[in-house]
């Protein structure tokens, strides 16, 4: 081809054009709003130069739309592609708001449509980061059909390839559903939003005074809502964490997650452990400190961090190994289950079983938080999804109860009746019916009202209830755990069982799909 | 020598330092192995070991008098040694050592009540013309009291808790609109740390110095000094650095100060190791402010200036014995210094650091003594004090320990809790430190940071981070993934895996 | 595409002070003309160490949370956050907007009992009055109110047992 010739010519216009489309100016003005553009963002996302762009001069058609103009522009506000992330393939789409907000019209909705297409045909994981100023009100219906088919595609991929979100910027109205139906939401503190419905129209309708960041900014929804899971300071953190996190996913449902070579650095036998749990059952202490010297060093990415503390999930490694942890956390409201810790338990449990992930459940959980708010609000059903997440997963299931495991709560955390594969006890368990104070007042109710000396007689009849009930021994010798262990020897013995369960297959009744109390 | 066999109602460094002159006594010794630390230090050191780590008591067995007078008749010892805290100024404890024919190593029982009384030890000072700061006469009951009384002598004064001790329950109040608050606050302190809520008040002498005297007494009313030590390095009471001799005192003071401690020793019938605390203003006016009834912690640096061990005398005279030492031969020579490592948070206000000590090397020398409870794997725990070390050095004179102390201090390596090393890093290269002029008000007002780092310290620390940062973040090969091993998997697994969708 | 290599980073600790390290990181330190190897060691008998001029010096990280490492360096925490250069920029112009705090709470400084709740809901605090009394290794401390202001929550119950970091009341900034 001669390059002076008249077609390469026209490659170079359009290049040229493109170039200028993305200007300076655009980027200095995404910048002071301390956001960053599309393509540094992209580019911040993927191993350099793997970045395949796709669809990178669809236009708008040219015409006349219900109201207003819309902008004739080469990409139409959303950057679409493919690469490599630490060398794996990749799907990704970028909303660019320097492009008439960054909002959704039909051609945007295409092009994002096209990448999910293309990654659940791949079975590689999707990542959308959005920053948008929502529906193309000029397109009318034809952008709000848009939304449609993204979502029709989150869902049908959903389980299938795992699917991320990276909230950069405004996401209103129907735009919010789309990161609500991945699998985890990135979000960034102060420069992103998410809302049904804006500060604005709260007003207008509430009469309700309410800034943009108190309604919907990253730490509402990373603490209140639980909407998002991981809430980062500025873009470049969050884009680094993501990466981080997608080295502990698979790429789809069919493979295993990745291995991370392990320098072990970690000793399998630690007598750290055995400092931890406190001898008095009610003082606090923080559960990572368990986590933290289990699983490889390092490698605990807690996820909701903010959201239902009482509850602590995220990933980590065994060995190399993707893991799921679930921990009941004493240090906030003793560890008790919830609503909201049992739905961000369950969520958390169900990703984990549809990516083939183990799940290790760390247990020290004194039951269901008693009260009118709870019950009223529903903790029957909402505890209930937990149960079902647990009793659903196929995926090897390992309980090691800390301390305390009492009542209901005790066969929700993943008991093995419940289909647990393995379950320990460190000697500090306290496994019954129900707590010492609570079982001594129903027991000997007549006895304590009788007695000249309540408080000592109740004191006596505690201690005894906790030597001869309230121990780990008797689950132990009627094998309803499987072994009492010496804390310091958990990760070793974590590790043997993941060993045993590599192979794990559960033939699931074949259906449509269970019923989860939703 | 009538004692065979002593119980050590303590642990940590004094149980060791009590063993210590005991063994070379020739006298066997009995410790108490608590639930709190089963593996302690000081359990190694003794002869004999009383098991009670079964049970987990309400109050730590050291202060659980029937329990420690029960574990003495148990194992036969014949002499009980309180160490500090805990039971150490319990005249109930002293009495029931008594009752129960065991000999208690430490003063007579209503020498303890009465010193123990701080209303009480008041009065006896006054009787015998022993100079006090100007005060109420005895306990004071309610806050209207207090504030006529307070206007009387003038502000700031303290209040402070009638059975105190170790600054708890001490509240100073300069404005008469504080008395309320502080007055409830003194005496509910007081109630929850010494079940005694009654409090009095002094006029509070501004910037003094803290100034004691160690004293020995025996039986038959022999009671001599052994000089002064200089305490006025301390925080909210709690003293950090002992120095003995102290720069503030010349012979002529000392042998005032030192008189009048024998004396109000002698005017409770004194005997056994005690010290006489006094303040020491400006103009060298000095004020009884309370005595001490036990070994104190900081007893080493007048044990390397005397070169008499207290224990062994406080064992002697409860023995029965007569002082061997009389004033004259009393000598201070050199200079001893003694730095309180403990496991506390300096950057967070001395805010106490449990955990567990991870690396631990101390220095050694002649000019060097460390007295320790702790070793690697030791926990220090919230349940007791948060003492990790006592770094005592000595030197010729005041500059000279001071040069040991520092080089010293960079030789001690500690890891598992934050120290109060940076502390004292810093105060060793202090000017109003190294002239000797500081008062008690130094830690509190003289200074602006607690703790030293060098000029590079804080860029080496950043260096760290940004490497984190970097092998974390930035590096290429920072992760090693194996994407292609998720794809390897047994046959077993693949097929059913494939078969399910 | 502009492509974004980040070639530098500032590295601010908690008190302002800015330290820049340019990538990749040497480990070198350089003061006046002469530059100083640093390294970071590890042993059985002295833990993890870093060695700078002959002199070792303890180490330890105490936590890290995305960009921000708490260190503990001879025995002086410190807290630094590690920043690129654009979100160095970012921080400016986001601190330009940021309005003034005005909600202070006060955090358990250390676990402990908590002995007294000195305040109540609505009173007004000036700052250093205690708040609440924290008793921890046999000491009584006063956690005291970091500003003046109004107590709007008490988040604690006496006799509590609380955890470091725990909140324990809020206080409105007057």
């Amino acid at each position: 081809m001669d390059i002076s010739g008249k077609s390469y010519k026209a490659f170079l216009k359009r290049q040229e054009a493109l170039k200028k489309q993305y200007s300076e100016k655009q980027a200095e003005k995404q910048h002071s709003k301390g956001k960053l553009t599309a393509q540094e963002r992209i580019n911040l996302l993927f191993d350099p130069g793997t970045f395949e762009e796709i669809d990178t001069f669809v236009t708008p058609a040219d015409q006349p739309v219900e109201f207003g103009k819309v902008e004739r522009t080469y990409g139409d506000g959303v950057i679409v592609g493919y690469g490599k992330v630490n060398g794996r393939l990749i799907f990704a789409y970028a909303q660019d708001f320097t492009i008439m907000g960054g909002s959704l019209g039909a051609v945007h909705s295409q092009k994002i449509a096209k990448i999910q297409e293309m990654a659940l045909k791949m079975g590689s994981p999707i990542i959308g980061m959005m920053d948008s100023g929502g529906a193309r009100i000029q397109e009318g219906v034809a952008s709000l059909s848009g939304y449609a088919s993204i979502f029709q595609n989150i869902i049908h991929s959903s389980g299938i390839i795992p699917q991320i979100s990276v909230i950069m910027g405004p996401a209103a109205g129907g735009a919010v559903y789309s990161p609500a139906l991945t699998d985890f939401v990135f979000m960034v503190n102060h420069t992103s939003y998410m809302f049904v419905t804006g500060p604005n129209v709260v007003r207008e309708v509430l009469n309700e005074e309410v800034t943009f960041d108190e309604l919907g900014g990253a730490k509402v929804h990373a603490c209140k809502s639980g909407v998002a899971h991981m809430i980062y300071d500025d873009e470049e953190n969050t884009i680094m964490a993501l990466k981080k996190f997608l080295t502990y996913l698979p790429s789809n449902n069919v493979e295993n997650p990745p291995f991370v070579p392990e320098d072990n650095s970690t000793p399998d036998i630690n007598d750290k452990l055995r400092d931890i749990v406190p001898d008095d059952p009610n003082k606090p202490y923080d559960v990572k400190d368990v986590i933290n010297l289990i699983v490889d060093r390092n490698s605990f990415f807690e996820t909701a961090e903010l959201y239902a503390p009482n509850i602590v999930t995220g990933l980590a490694r065994i060995k190399g190994k993707t893991i799921g942890i679930v921990a009941n956390q004493p240090k906030v409201l003793a560890g008790v289950l919830d609503i909201d810790s049992s739905t961000k338990g369950a969520r958390f449990i169900r990703f984990c079983d549809a990516f083939n992930i183990p799940i290790i459940t760390l247990e020290d959980v004194p039951g269901f938080l008693p009260g009118v708010d709870q019950e009223h609000a529903g903790i029957i059903r909402n505890g209930a999804k937990l149960l079902f997440a647990y009793s659903e997963a196929t995926v090897p299931r390992i309980t090691v109860i800390l301390r305390k495991a009492y009542g209901g709560a005790f066969i929700v955390m993943n008991c093995k009746k419940l289909g647990g594969d393995f379950s320990f006890a460190w000697p500090t368990a306290e496994i019954a019916v129900m707590g010492p104070d609570g079982a001594v007042a129903i027991l000997y109710r007549k006895e304590l009202a009788e007695s000249s000396n309540p408080a000592e007689l109740k004191k006596e009849l505690v201690k005894k209830y906790r030597d001869k009930i309230a121990n780990p021994f008797i689950a132990d010798e009627s094998g309803y755990i499987d072994e009492v262990i010496d804390p310091a020897v958990t990760r070793k013995k974590i590790i043997s069982a993941l060993q045993a369960l590599s192979n794990k297959w559960v033939k699931v009744p074949s259906r449509k799909h269970g019923n989860m109390p939703l | 020598m009538k004692i065979k066999k002593i119980l050590i109602a303590n642990r940590g460094e004094i149980a060791i330092r009590i063993i210590r002159t005991a063994k070379q006594m020739k006298i066997r010794t009995v410790v108490v192995r608590a639930a709190v630390e089963p593996n302690a230090m000081y359990l190694e050191y003794a002869d004999e070991i009383y098991d009670y780590s079964e049970e987990l008591p309400e109050i730590p067995v050291f202060l659980d008098i029937e329990k420690i007078i029960e574990i003495a008749l148990n194992t036969g010892a014949d002499a009980i040694h309180p160490g500090y805290g805990f039971l150490a100024e319990n005249a109930y404890f002293a009495n029931k050592c008594l009752e129960n024919k065991l000999i208690f190593i430490g003063p007579d029982p209503d020498s303890i009540y009465k010193m123990g009384n701080k209303t009480i030890a008041r009065k006896i000072a006054l009787a015998n013309g022993i100079p006090v700061a100007s005060g109420s006469e005895g306990n004071i009951s309610n806050i209207e009291e207090a504030i006529t009384l307070a206007d009387k002598i003038g502000y700031p004064v303290i209040i402070k808790a009638a059975s105190g001790g170790g600054g708890r329950g001490m509240r100073i109040v300069r404005k008469a609109e504080d008395m309320e608050k502080f007055f409830i606050i003194a005496s509910k302190e007081a109630e929850k740390a010494f079940k005694d809520p009654s409090v009095f008040i002094e006029r509070y002498i501004e910037n003094p110095k803290h100034i004691e005297f160690q004293i020995l007494g025996d039986k038959f009313g022999n009671v001599i000094h052994l000089g002064e030590r200089e305490c006025s390095i301390q925080r909210k009471h709690q003293k950090l650095l002992e120095e003995a001799p102290s720069s503030a005192l010349n012979s002529d003071l000392r042998q005032k100060m030192g008189a009048t401690a024998v004396k109000i020793a002698k005017a409770v019938d004194y005997y056994s190791a005690g010290t006489v605390e006094f303040l020491l203003d400006s103009d060298n006016n000095f004020y009884f402010m309370e005595m001490n009834t036990r070994i104190q912690v900081e007893h080493p640096v007048t044990e390397l200036v005397t070169g008499i061990d207290l224990i062994q005398q406080q064992i002697q005279i409860a023995n029965g014995n007569t002082l061997n030492i009389k004033q004259e031969d009393i000598n201070l020579k050199g200079w001893a210094i003694e730095c309180r490592i403990n496991a506390e948070d300096v950057q967070a206000g001395f805010a106490p650091d449990p955990g567990k000590i991870e690396n631990l090397s101390m220095p050694a020398g002649p000019d060097i003594r460390v007295d320790t409870g702790i070793t690697v794997g030791s926990s220090i725990i919230s349940s007791y004090d948060s003492m990790i070390a006592k770094l005592i050095v000595k030197g010729k004179d005041r500059k000279d320990a001071i040069k040991n102390c520092k080089m010293a201090l960079d030789k001690v390596w500690i890891k598992g809790t934050k120290t109060t090393l940076p502390f004292f890093r810093m105060l060793v290269r202090n000017q109003k430190f190294l002239e000797g002029t500081f008062t008690t008000a130094f830690i509190e007002k003289d200074i602006e940071k607690y703790y030293l780092n060098s000029e590079y310290e804080e860029m080496l620390a950043a260096w760290l981070a940004t490497k984190m940062f970097v092998e974390e973040n930035l590096e290429e090969n920072s992760i090693q993934v194996d994407f292609e091993n998720g794809k390897e998997m047994s046959p077993w697994l693949m097929n059913k895996r494939m078969n399910q969708f | 595409m502009s492509t974004l290599q980040i070639k530098k980073l500032y590295t601010l600790s908690s008190e302002n002070r800015k330290f820049c390290f340019t990538l990749p990181l040497r480990n070198k330190i350089r003061i006046g003309k002469r530059d100083y190897v640093v390294s970071l060691k590890s042993d059985e008998k002295y833990g993890t160490y870093i060695l700078w001029k002959n002199r070792k010096y303890p180490v330890e990280i105490i936590r890290s949370r995305q960009n921000s490492y708490e260190i503990l360096f001879n025995d002086i925490s410190y807290t630094f956050t590690v920043e690129t250069p654009f979100s160095m920029k970012r921080m400016k112009v986001l601190n330009a907007t940021k309005k003034k705090v005005e909600q202070e709470s006060v955090k358990a400084p250390m676990p402990g009992k908590l002995i007294d709740v000195c305040v109540r809901e609505g009173a007004v605090v000036q700052r250093g009055e205690p708040v609440v009394i924290l008793e921890a290794m046999k000491m009584q401390n006063e956690i005291q109110s970091p500003v003046s202001g109004t107590v709007t929550r008490i988040l604690v119950k006496p006799n509590a047992n609380v955890m470091k970091d725990d909140l324990l009341v809020e206080i409105k900034v007057d």
